[in-house]
């Protein structure tokens, strides 16, 4: 499948190989990404900077920075901003610390781990719908099964409601997506845990190092990259992930489960200002792309890139 | 499995992959003919009923010339596919559609006026008169939507209970509120009134606000929804939960699920809703599940909110005439009737089928039809659409968990229907 | 991290390990296994309860756990009186039409950016990231019509080409991150062995970067198996239409078809955890035995 076709002697112009070969390699997954995101993420910014109504798409005009003074003018956008900095930081830190426990004990061996691996991944795996409605049941105020444990086992007198009330609805929705995304990070970095050499640990081992250091001294620094772009990348989804509150609460109770995401869609689709649910997601982005740039700058120290 | 062979896989999959996902739709594209063709799109509630697909497939078979091909969309997203696809000018021919778009809509010229098409259409006169409005802006505007099915809204009460206490069905307002309070005992997990305050919840509290005298427009159509009426009815409408204390404590949340299932198994005395869930309420509760009107203020004013379903053309489609066809058949006495006895159905928008027995022996349908002559829809405003899909849920929320008052909540939607 | 404790430590000193400490430690691993399959499974035990229940147990006060009478009336409508077998093909093809795509793109670009020294590969690994940063909402009507006018609208190649678009960034950079973990002087050493460059990848490469195989093609699968935006809106009909937009029109706007609902969902997250479980044999220790060496 590589495109070199060298065959047994490497006579080809090295050089004209050393520039050809990579862009030739890199091609399929370029053309792929430029072709079918290029067009609508170019698009979207240029949205911000249009007033763009989807339903007289000719009627579009120029408007500058018209959109961003709009839209930051808007209290729904700074209460959205702060929801989706508790939702993100939240849930991700979250799913990286138990995910990284999960890995380090589906790292161990004992029976039946084929099958549990398997299984515990199934959070992760079920469409979102799925998800949201199997929790609304289960958490419902009326008949759920976790008011029910709850008040059997003595921690509840009454049923809770859960998702009506403001103070508990983000953080019941944290804890789905959390409870969603520690099969990732188990899988993600499981599979870096195994990727590190038997000879190394071994190696620490025989220089008296127990466990817990040779986790930390050793196994850690193996696994940051992935562990970098793991949690990067699930920053991102995270901050741009609003399933759950379209389904469970419709950005409420009020405004309390309104993330950036699902103040662009209901900008967009529900008042149809689309140019407006642009600009907030443009603003999200480029906060967001602060982190990717830190993250450039990890990778430069470890002189990777 | 060595990498080499895992790669040959890989290769080979994608090979299949590819050569199925080219070789089914151009064997689609080989079977359509030289008809016209008209594309309709529709929401389901049910999508297991197959009288949809049969009103298709029947109206295919009678009319030679012209073949509808359907697409049916969840209605969560009906909106948004819409939306999608005008944005990318590929709207379909005529869709299934709610008054709450309809002022989007025509302001932004989207809509083909009917009203020279139904003047040819011999069954118009079947039409209920005062149900053309629905389908309209204002009253000399064109007729943009063509009535289909609608619903009124009702009040639901489990006649079991109120016979237990020796209570009447409720003829005001001020009654209701009693009587749920008597029937309100949450240490039994009973509760008085099942009030919607998640999404989807502006219905009933459209109808309740029609009740105690509040209207959002005016005779001439100016928003009036910030008035001192309506903010004193709202205010009732939210002491209901805030100090009456007769709705679970889930109320603010509660979607239509949660309030038709509580209602069902007892949670709840009096629910609100309307003809589409009488058939299953009836096989769940039989003779404990009684109906009556929304209670008015006034027991002389009854008012209830109605909402239409109609369907619409679309002012990019290349076969208006052809779609009108359809639309208007599917407003023929047979599919009609078809329609409102299926699990969706709603009520018949024809003078003959509402007048068969059928309808007229059924209390819930019964009940809506005389309804019908006073009900209130939306008013076709621009904004109509933004407050019934997402700012109404979140201003009435607020309002319920006393972030904010009556009359903000109020405000910001007079605001909001003030747009545009 | 008691497992190690199986192992031989090595020439050298022997560590004495207490028995009793050895015993709790495989009883805290059996707990914490325990409970994470409890939190983890929980919620699907109790929907597949409720779909074995008949509508009568549903909502009762107090809660009901075990179904009192069984029914799978729930199963059998979904698969007589709905799509959902073709859903689930379609699901399946474009799924693993995506994995194919994917896992090939990105093990070619992964190769690039991990073994060639290329001007500007910051800029490439910043725009790979960029591409997920706009919510799908906003990114889907120019998708639409970039489909459209290529004419890939309700075809599973359609959908498989943006969901591998989307999937690739993260896939990339994992099987860039893996390979670069596998020193260079391997793959030369091999070469002075005499390979060329790819007899190099398949012998050497390639084995050690099985376990970011398995983990990465496990994220296309999932992401592409649940995708549903892009599903809903680039499918038309039963034609292409998947499982998660299957799954969606069995709500209604004044009913739930909950039988349907907790049927098919079950039913949905079988192929993901089969699919792992086959995968997962390649997250095995060992496989790097011998890389360092040599």
């Amino acid at each position: 499948m590589v495109r070199t076709s060298a065959p047994r002697s490497r006579s080809l112009n090295p050089r004209l190989r050393r520039r050809l070969v990579p862009a030739l390699l890199l091609a399929p997954a370029a053309l792929l990404l430029v072709l079918v995101i290029g067009y609508p993420l170019v698009r979207a910014i240029l949205l911000t900077f249009q007033n763009f109504n989807m339903l007289q798409p000719s009627r579009t005009t120029w408007v500058g920075l018209q959109n961003f003074v709009q839209v930051f003018h808007n209290p729904v956008f700074w209460i959205a901003m702060r929801n989706t900095l508790v939702w993100v930081a939240s849930a991700v830190s979250l799913q990286l610390v138990f995910g990284f426990i999960g890995a380090l004990l589906l790292n161990q061996t004992f029976f039946g781990r084929d099958v549990v691996r398997g299984v515990l991944l199934i959070p992760w795996a079920t469409p979102s719908v799925l998800v949201a409605l199997m929790w609304m049941w289960m958490l419902d105020g009326n008949y759920g099964i976790v008011n029910e444990l709850l008040v059997r086992v003595g921690i509840l007198k009454t049923f809770f409601p859960f998702l009506s009330s403001p103070h508990t609805a983000l953080p019941t929705l944290i804890m789905i997506d959390v409870w969603q995304g520690i099969p990732f990070f188990a899988v993600m970095l499981l599979a870096a845990l195994q990727a590190i050499p038997l000879e190394l640990e071994q190696a620490a081992r025989v220089d008296g190092a127990n466990p817990a250091q040779v986790l930390w001294h050793v196994k850690v620094p193996l696994l940051l990259p992935t562990i970098l772009i793991t949690t990067i990348l699930r920053l991102i989804w995270t901050a741009n992930y609003m399933d759950l509150m379209f389904v469970m609460t419709n950005g409420g109770p009020g405004y309390a489960t309104t993330t950036m995401p699902f103040f662009a869609y209901t900008e967009a689709y529900r008042r149809i200002h689309f140019s407006t649910g642009a600009t907030a997601a443009f603003v999200q982005a480029l906060l967001l792309g602060l982190v990717i740039i830190v993250y450039i700058r990890i990778l430069r120290r470890q002189q990777v890139v | 499995m060595t990498p080499a062979s895992r790669f040959k896989r890989v290769v080979l999959m994608t090979l299949g992959a590819l050569l199925l996902g080219t070789v089914l739709p151009l064997s689609q594209a080989f079977a359509q003919g030289n008809k016209t063709v008209v594309n309709y799109w529709l929401w389901l509630d049910d999508s297991t009923d197959p009288v949809w697909p049969d009103l298709v497939k029947e109206f295919n078979q009678t009319h030679p010339n012209i073949e509808v091909k359907y697409q049916t969309i969840p209605l969560s997203q009906y909106h948004d596919r819409l939306l999608t696809a005008i944005g990318s000018g590929s709207a379909p021919d005529a869709a299934r559609f709610k008054d709450w778009w309809l002022g989007e809509f025509v302001s932004n010229d989207l809509l083909q006026p009917l009203t020279s098409y139904i003047q040819q259409w011999p069954g118009s006169s079947d039409v209920i008169q005062n149900l053309w409005s629905t389908g309209k802006t204002s009253a000399d505007s064109p007729v943009y939507m063509l009535p289909a099915q609608y619903i009124t809204f009702y009040l639901y009460y489990r006649a079991d209970r109120l016979k237990a206490a020796g209570l009447e069905p409720p003829k005001t307002f001020a009654e209701f509120v009693q009587e749920a309070k008597t029937l309100t005992d949450p240490a039994k997990k009973q509760y008085g009134f099942a009030l919607r305050g998640g999404a989807g919840g502006q219905d009933q509290w459209y109808a309740f606000m029609l009740a105690l005298g509040c209207h959002l427009v005016d005779g001439s159509g100016a928003v009036v929804a910030d008035s001192q009426a309506c903010v004193d009815a709202n205010q009732k409408y939210i002491d209901l939960f805030r100090v009456d204390k007769v709705t679970p404590p889930t109320a603010p949340s509660d979607g239509f699920a949660q309030i038709i299932g509580g209602f069902e198994s007892g949670i709840t005395t009096f629910a609100a809703h309307h003809v589409g869930s009488s058939k299953s309420l009836t096989e769940k509760l039989g003779d404990k599940l009684g109906v009556t009107n929304v209670p008015p203020a006034d027991p002389n004013k009854p008012a209830t909110m109605m909402a239409m379903s109609g369907n619409v053309v679309f002012g990019s489609s290349k076969e208006k005439q052809a779609a009108f066809t359809f639309i208007s058949w599917l407003d023929s006495q047979g599919p009609m009737d078809k329609m409102s006895r299926s699990a969706n159905g709603q009520l018949p928008v024809l003078a003959s089928v509402a007048s068969e027995p059928y309808y007229q022996n059924n209390p819930f349908f019964k009940l809506s039809l005389e309804q019908a002559n006073y009900a209130v829809a939306w008013p076709p405003l621009p904004g109509v659409g933004y407050v019934a899909s997402q700012l109404w849920q979140a201003s009435m929320q607020q309002a319920l968990l006393g972030q904010i008052t009556s009359q903000q909540m109020m405000t910001q939607i007079a605001t909001a229907l003030k747009q545009k | 991290m008691t497992g190690a404790s199986q192992r031989s430590t090595g020439l050298g000193r022997t560590r004495p390990r207490p028995r009793f400490r050895w015993r709790w430690g495989r009883a805290g691993l059996a707990v914490a296994i325990l409970g994470w399959l409890t939190f983890a499974l929980g919620p699907y035990v109790w929907m597949f309860l409720t779909s074995l229940k008949p509508k009568s147990e549903l909502y009762t006060s107090p809660v009901q756990v075990l179904p009192h009478s069984v029914t799978f009336l729930g199963y059998k409508l979904l698969f007589t009186t709905t799509p959902f077998l073709r859903y689930f093909l379609n699901s399946a093809i474009v799924s693993a039409g995506t994995v194919a795509l994917a896992t090939v793109a990105a093990v070619l670009a992964a190769y690039a950016l991990s073994r060639f020294r290329i001007p500007g590969k910051t800029y490439i690994l910043i725009g790979l990231l960029v591409t997920q940063l706009i919510p799908s909402v906003l990114m889907v009507m120019p998708l639409f019509l970039t489909l459209r006018t290529i004419g890939l609208l309700n075809t599973w190649w359609g959908l498989i080409l943006v969901d591998t678009a989307f999937a690739l960034p993260f896939t990339t950079y994992l099987l860039t991150g893996f390979m670069d973990a596998v020193p260079k002087q391997l793959d030369e050493a091999a070469m002075i062995d005499g390979c060329n460059e790819i007899t190099a990848f398949r012998w050497v490469l390639a084995p050690l970067l099985v376990p970011g195989i398995a983990a990465s093609s496990t994220y296309v699968f999932i992401y592409s198996w649940n995708e549903f935006i892009y599903a809903l809106t680039f499918t038309s009909t039963t034609v292409s239409r998947t499982l998660p937009v299957g799954l969606r029109t069995f709500i209604g706007e004044y009913l739930i078809r909950w039988d349907l609902l907790t049927a098919g969902g079950v039913i949905s997250v079988i192929p993901t955890i089969l699919f792992f479980m086959l995968v997962q044999r390649n997250l095995i220790a060992g496989l790097t035995a011998g890389a360092v060496k040599g």
